[in-house]
């Protein structure tokens, strides 16, 4: 990518001559300072232009998405199913989805399959790319669907934790749906949880949070009294 | 079958002339048998052999498309 310097009579002059120049936001350009400029005395003496050079940053998601709905669609021609993908960019992220004829042939037991395809795109694109790209391979929607069952998962036994006063434990989760797990319990003041476990057999364990009666308020008296 | 594992293998290689394939067919059964160049072993198992379950599972998948059954060995 070409870098360029730019140069107005502030800074900001200066940034969007550099935006309007390579048609980009400002968030898409790496941007270094090489002057400040100054305004000077009423603008007239030992007034400065700001300088700086600008770079486009590196969109490679545009073609990451599409080098990816390539590779997919190769491995997909020696599959005996009708199928068609599509690709788009999301999220800072590459989403394909495979439109087929809604057999679970491409999803597998739990995923497996699904997986294992993201996993070889993501693997072939990453390699070429010579960087990691997040590539999401999906079909009828079932990272979603799975996403929903697994929130409803947690919150399940976020429950059960909470009454009976124990931790419980996942069964052996991959790291996509451990992620989910996690967040979707985040926000719960109630239960805390953390993986454990190694390779393969990494699960989540959700742990109740002991209610430390104003935890903050006996440091408050601690400040007061002391 | 054949054709598809050749494909991903050497997509992930660094020595793609070095991938031989040789298949051998039984029935509804293919049996795959995979070498590499040495050093491009470690790619193509990945980490705890992910990356060659992957490939196995993709090429079950395929043949389960064709109602077949797909055995992938790696020889090393």
């Amino acid at each position: 990518m070409p870098t360029q310097e730019f140069e107005g009579k502030s800074l900001e002059e200066a940034i969007q001559n550099a935006c309007d120049a390579f048609h980009l936001p400002q968030e898409q350009l790496d941007i270094e300072i090489l002057s400040k400029g100054s305004s000077g005395i009423f603008g007239i003496v030992g007034a400065r232009k700001a300088r700086i050079r600008a770079t486009p940053k590196e969109t490679p998601l545009d073609a990451a998405s599409q080098r990816a709905k390539e590779v997919l669609a190769e491995i997909l021609k020696y599959v005996d199913v009708p199928t068609v993908v599509e690709a788009e960019v999301r999220e800072e992220c590459v989403y394909l989805n495979i439109v087929s004829n809604g057999s679970g042939l491409l999803i597998g037991k739990r995923g497996k399959t699904l997986n294992a395809l993201q996993y070889l795109v993501n693997k072939i694109v990453s390699r070429e790319m010579g960087k990691n790209v997040p590539i999401v391979v999906d079909t009828e929607n079932y990272r979603s669907k799975r996403e929903g069952s697994l929130t409803e998962l947690a919150l399940q036994l976020s429950e059960k934790v909470k009454k009976s006063r124990r931790p419980l434990t996942t069964g052996p989760m991959n790291a996509q749906d451990r992620r989910i797990i996690h967040l979707a319990l985040k926000e719960d003041q109630d239960v805390r949880t953390k993986s454990k476990g190694e390779g393969t057999m990494r699960r989540v364990v959700i742990y109740p949070v002991k209610k430390s009666k104003g935890h903050s308020s006996s440091v408050a008296e601690a400040k007061t009294s002391a | 079958m054949k054709a598809l594992v050749e494909y991903l293998v050497k997509a992930m290689v660094d020595h793609p002339d070095k991938v031989l394939l040789a298949q051998r067919t039984q029935d509804q059964s293919i049996h795959l048998e995979l070498s590499v160049a040495p050093d491009d072993m470690g790619q193509v198992i990945g980490r705890n052999g992910k990356t060659i379950h992957a490939v196995r599972t993709v090429a079950q998948m395929a043949a389960a498309s064709k109602d077949c059954k797909c055995r992938l060995e790696l020889l090393g």
